[in-house]
């Protein structure tokens, strides 16, 4: 993100300060970057920096991986075991942690990737009016498919397991990233620098990267942070109906299903994951908040 | 109304038919031979072929689909091959749970949805606005199944007041059946209930800067009137459309809330389905879900004409 060439400052509008504004960063970047000067923005951004630095540091952290039985099964909070202990006797706190691996291994990957591809698709229309609504028709398919639905349909083709999780996450993401592109550039389309860059004889393409892609880019960034939430919330939803990652292998979903069968003998079993899902949630949601703060901030 | 309904047909058509090529396709995209599943342990090539010419699997897929459409559109859902049954029957047996659900969650989104989101459009207290705000950001926030968990901790395991696993059909046993309802309804409803209150709420506050609510106040109308006939009235809409929205959402949310109270919908049929790859019914849910929802979409648009005749006479677009 660090190299867009952005128009902040050149599109007509912003006026002739443009020239000492530039000097020390790129006025994108910068106002991104306020995002965490504010103090939800820091605590979100320490928040997923802990959650992710255990979640990379697990291997190292836990060296006798999630699958490490021990001799008491069920068990409350302890000292020992801080979130208990599951059916098999495996720490509950390790197996959350590695858990946290897996829902991040998929919503780092498909949420960016989601965005970019609907925003793409999003941005279609700008090359050519019925292209675009074309577009459009197609994503409002996918909304047709509310909630696990899509879901459970990707999951019946290609078995459970990571990778339909991964397409859940990233085809359900299109909808609402190619609205917001295809909004940026309808808002931008009748601007008078526009129609100027078109009178110049502007090629359409260059039109869309030089004018409208840059507008697009704050609603896509807020909208990357929201839908990391949602990405979390599909992947627990999936495996709590049963159809996500596999056992052995645990994701926060996956403890929160097998936590559900002993609710009744060991209730503490939940808390645990639900503790690491919900920090996971308020981590991006704050993020989210202090990012749309940051890019509405003129 | 007609022509306003005329105009929204065919994207609403569009999505529906695509959606029923979608469910029609599963099968054929998932690994695996129904015919070759069908024939048993060790099938000769022979039983498979006269399977597959039974099912009339060996012909083109476009004939396929046209059979299968046409059959769905006369009431022939097909034969389950995995549990033996038509799968009209194995549906019929699981709506009841289904629908009792998403009714008590509908009934619920509507009293809470509507109840908060007047509250926070029409105080003027600040504190109260910022509570009900705090309120609604929260459920928001909280995925249902977190809030089906802490339901279930709080008053199945703690305090034992609700049932929490099964349920009792409602028309069978009332008060039995409601009280297994409660729990599965509340999860269910509370988030989408927070998301049109929050519509609702905002769009009262910025009904609230209109001009005719100026002069509605010049004129010297009491603030409930004005709440009541000049800021409601023209809010509705929005709440109307959430609603709608939100049933859909509604029907997709019973899958989970179905799996965390172990309740035998057609949420758990889809997902028992998916697991024991029972694709005649499955596809027949798809089509079911997807069905509904643009139903859904279709009443909302139709009461947001009725309720404003700007977009029913509107012919911009």
């Amino acid at each position: 993100m660090t190299d867009v060439p952005v128009t902040a400052g050149e599109a007509p509008g912003g006026d002739a300060p443009a020239v000492a504004r530039r000097r020390a960063l790129n006025p994108t970047v910068s106002r991104y970057l306020h995002a965490f000067r504010t103090p939800r923005g820091i605590t979100g951004a320490v928040l997923l920096l802990l959650l992710a630095a255990a979640a990379l540091l697990a291997p190292v952290l836990f060296p006798g991986g999630y699958d490490q039985q021990g001799s008491d099964a069920l068990a409350g909070i302890s000292a020992q075991h801080i979130f208990g202990t599951d059916e098999f006797g495996r720490d509950l706190f390790v197996r959350s942690i590695y858990g946290l691996r897996i829902d991040l291994s998929l919503i780092l990957t498909a949420v960016p990737l989601s965005m970019a591809i609907g925003t793409v698709l999003g941005l279609t229309g700008a090359l050519s009016e019925r292209l675009g609504s074309g577009t459009q028709r197609l994503l409002d398919v996918i909304i047709g498919f509310p909630g696990l639905i899509l879901g459970i349909c990707l999951v019946s083709i290609l078995g459970p397991g990571w990778l339909a999780i991964f397409l859940t996450i990233l085809i359900s993401g299109l909808p609402t990233a190619g609205r917001l592109a295809r909004g940026a550039w309808l808002g931008q389309q009748g601007r008078e620098y526009v129609l100027a860059a078109r009178v110049l004889g502007v090629s359409r393409p260059q039109l869309l990267v030089r004018h409208v892609l840059p507008n697009a880019m704050d609603a896509a960034v807020v909208n990357c942070a929201v839908w990391m939430v949602v990405g979390v919330y599909i992947e627990a939803g999936l495996s709590i109906v049963g159809l996500g990652v596999q056992p052995p292998t645990p994701s926060l979903g996956v403890l929160l299903n097998s936590g559900l069968r002993f609710v009744t003998q060991s209730p503490t079993y939940i808390l645990g994951p639900a503790l690491l899902l919900l920090l996971l949630a308020v981590g991006f949601s704050l993020l989210s908040d202090a990012l749309n703060e940051a890019v509405n901030r003129r | 109304m007609t022509r306003f309904l005329v105009r929204k047909m065919p994207s609403l058509m569009f999505v529906l038919l695509a959606s029923s090529v979608v469910a029609f396709a599963l099968p054929r995209l998932a690994p695996g031979d129904v015919a070759v599943t069908l024939a048993g342990q060790d099938p000769t090539p022979a039983a498979v072929a006269a399977i597959r010419q039974q099912l009339g699997l060996n012909r083109s897929p476009v004939l396929q689909y046209f059979d299968w459409i046409v059959g769905v559109l006369h009431g022939n859902l097909g034969q389950s091959y995995v549990l033996h049954r038509s799968v009209a029957s194995v549906i019929g047996d699981r709506i009841e749970s289904t629908v009792e659900l998403a009714l008590a969650a509908a009934l619920l989104v509507v009293v809470f949805g509507t109840t908060l989101g007047v509250l926070a459009g029409s105080t003027k207290r600040r504190w109260a606005r910022a509570t009900l705000d705090l309120v609604n950001s929260f459920f928001i926030a909280v995925p249902s199944f977190l809030i089906g968990l802490v339901l279930i901790l709080v008053f199945g395991v703690l305090h034992r007041w609700l049932p929490v696993i099964g349920e009792v059909s409602v028309l069978d046993n009332p008060s039995f059946g409601i009280q297994y309802l409660i729990l599965p309804a509340i999860a269910l409803a509370l988030a989408p209930a927070a998301v049109v209150a929050r519509l609702l709420q905002t769009e009262m506050l910025s009904a609230r800067n209109e001009d005719y609510v100026d002069l509605a106040v010049s004129k010297g109308a009491s603030p409930s009137r004005i709440t009541t006939r000049h800021v409601l009235r023209n809010s509705l809409g929005t709440a109307v459309v959430a609603v709608g929205l939100q049933i859909g959402h509604l029907l997709a949310g019973a899958v989970i809330i179905e799996a965390i109270f172990a309740r035998n919908g057609l949420g758990q049929l889809a997902v028992s389905s998916v697991q024991t790859r029972d694709f005649t019914v499955l596809q027949v849910l798809i089509l079911g879900v997807v069905f509904v929802a643009v139903l859904c979409q279709i009443f909302t648009e139709i009461g947001l004409a009725s309720l404003d005749p700007r977009i029913r006479l509107g012919d911009q677009r």
